[in-house]
């Protein structure tokens, strides 16, 4: 029964192996980009723009189901990136969780605390044997009354940052070097700015040109601090004027 | 196998006298070994989660850490080379204060680094810094935060900074010998000012602790405690203290030094524990110079 240095466990549960380090979190964090799917996320001066593919891989689809961009609540969205059953397991509960903040404290919960909620209880995965760590990197987004524009980005090992911009899945070290390269002057987008800056990343690192339908955007700016996601038409705007700029 | 099973779980089974822990004196004992603060109903979300646990891991009702043929913790030994490849802190006592730093590297320039604080206070006048997972330090960091109030509740009077780290440690210790749950991967340091006076404490991943005159935690531990030992005077000031701390960040520090990637707490004699702008850093790193 002697468990020796982890007895080989050290892959199958979150226990330390002999570096130090949490095998099951690191393979979360792989199959968060065996997605599949890049996700980028820019905040602008007065706006926050998160886009992701919408890859529908069978035509017979119904291709509205196909979404990885969720609305918490009205004013706050989250975009999940990896494992769609582990995403669905994690809005839900997100949902709840800031529909009882709203309840117990009478102001609707802001996109870090939210972060946080999210991250600490991916903490208590990576902790505890029980539960495997979820392998979904989560981008929250929203327009605080005092900070102003909001992104956060949660993965599987419990971190959470508040980002300027950020990526998340198969291709997110290319696009994280395209967008520290765009934001190193730091720049203040304007809302325009920001969705097109966001797009253009993701063009730019997958190498394609997209479709409207290809892709999903979701926005809150100070102007309409709703959550919302961008109609077919909104995106084929801002991809015409990408291909003008260029 | 199942009675080895079974064996395992009557020899590492803790007896806990609070309501948490139940056993049946039958053929087949049931020990559910659980760390008392898991269930602490401290957030209406968490207590769910904490409902589950008891359901949920009634399969992990032993301790994953257990002990190797030479008598070692090996699961204690990777949670320090956990915190030994973690980001180096350091604290020291002065005279009439403590100072605790860290270094403050973010993984990308599009992080807001605002966003990220990495001293945090755990109550007006005690102030904790760590090495290792930033995760598993805000689990710390919460619980310490409650334990702190639940003394200012009964006893009308602040806790003394001994009785904070005692409890802190012996919530991690609980975690090195409970069942499903894995030793925390932080080292700690706590530096607070109360009537005994200025003092700092380091707390293990095992869950020990001593009070330290001046210590480092993280990748550069070695050479920075030399740098302290040698630099380290008993009647130090507070501001002589921030130097020598900045100093000893910048001995090992890759890259250029400044109040974007370090972070400085302290507390002096007006016993309020806070976090350095920027700005102040600034103003300290233009005196070392």
């Amino acid at each position: 029964m002697s468990r020796g240095s982890g007895g080989g466990y050290d892959r199958h549960i979150t226990i330390f192996s002999p570096e130090g380090r949490l095998f099951q979190v690191e393979y979360a964090f792989k199959a968060v980009k065996a997605a599949g799917i890049t996700s980028i996320g820019v905040r602008g001066k007065d706006s926050v723009c998160v886009v992701t593919q919408k890859k529908v891989p069978d035509k017979l689809l119904d291709e509205s189901s196909v979404s990885h961009l969720f609305p918490v609540t009205k004013y706050l969205g989250l975009l999940a990136t990896g494992m769609t059953a582990d995403s669905r397991s994690l809005v839900t509960q997100a949902r709840n969780e800031a529909a009882e903040f709203r309840f117990q404290y009478g102001y609707e919960m802001p996109a870090d605390i939210l972060a946080k909620w999210i991250a600490d209880k991916s903490q208590v995965y990576t902790q505890h044997a029980y539960m495997r760590p979820l392998g979904v990197v989560a981008m929250v987004l929203g327009m605080d009354e005092e900070r102003g524009p909001l992104l956060y980005k949660c993965d599987p090992a419990g971190h959470f940052y508040g980002h300027k911009a950020t990526s998340a899945g198969m291709k997110e070290q290319e696009a994280i070097n395209f967008l520290e390269k765009k934001m190193k002057e730091n720049p203040a987008f304007t809302y325009d700015e920001t969705v097109q800056t966001a797009i253009s990343a993701l063009q730019s690192v997958l190498q394609e040109d997209f479709k409207a339908t290809e892709i999903e955007v979701g926005v809150v700016r100070a102007d309409n601090p709703i959550f919302r996601s961008l109609e077919t038409e909104e995106i084929e705007e801002h991809l015409t004027a990408i291909s003008e700029r260029d | 196998m199942e009675s080895d099973h079974v064996m395992m779980m009557r020899t590492t089974a803790s007896f806990r006298t609070s309501a948490n822990s139940f056993y049946k004196k039958s053929k087949a004992t049931s020990f559910v070994s659980l760390p008392s603060s898991l269930l602490d109903p401290y957030i209406g979300g968490f207590f769910e989660v904490s409902l589950k646990v008891q359901m949920g891991d009634s399969q992990y009702s032993f301790s994953l850490t257990t002990f190797s043929p030479s008598g070692k913790l090996v699961q204690i030994e990777h949670a320090l080379t956990a915190v030994g490849s973690g980001q180096t802190s350091l604290g020291i006592k002065a005279s009439n204060g403590v100072v605790i730093a860290t270094e403050k590297k973010l993984p990308s320039i599009l992080v807001d680094e605002a966003s990220v604080q990495k001293i945090q206070n755990l109550t007006p006048n005690i102030g904790v810094v760590y090495s290792g997972m930033g995760p598993d330090f805000r689990v710390l960091v919460r619980k310490s935060r409650k334990q702190a109030e639940q003394y200012l509740r009964l006893y009308k009077e602040p806790i003394p900074v001994t009785q904070l780290v005692r409890e802190t440690a012996t919530v991690m210790q609980e975690f090195t010998q409970s069942g499903g749950v894995r030793p925390f991967g932080v080292s700690l340091l706590v530096a607070g000012y109360d009537d005994k006076g200025p003092q700092l404490y380091q707390v293990d991943p095992s869950g020990s602790y001593f009070s330290w005159k001046a210590s480092a935690m993280g990748k550069n531990v070695s050479n920075a405690k030399t740098f302290l030992e040698k630099r380290y005077t008993e009647d130090m000031e507070l501001d002589d203290a921030i130097h020598t701390a900045i100093l000893t960040l910048k001995e090992g520090f890759e890259g250029e030094i400044s109040s974007k990637n370090i972070e400085i707490g302290k507390i002096g004699a007006d016993k309020v524990f806070r976090v350095l702008t920027p700005a102040e850093i600034d103003d300290y790193l233009a005196e070392v110079e």
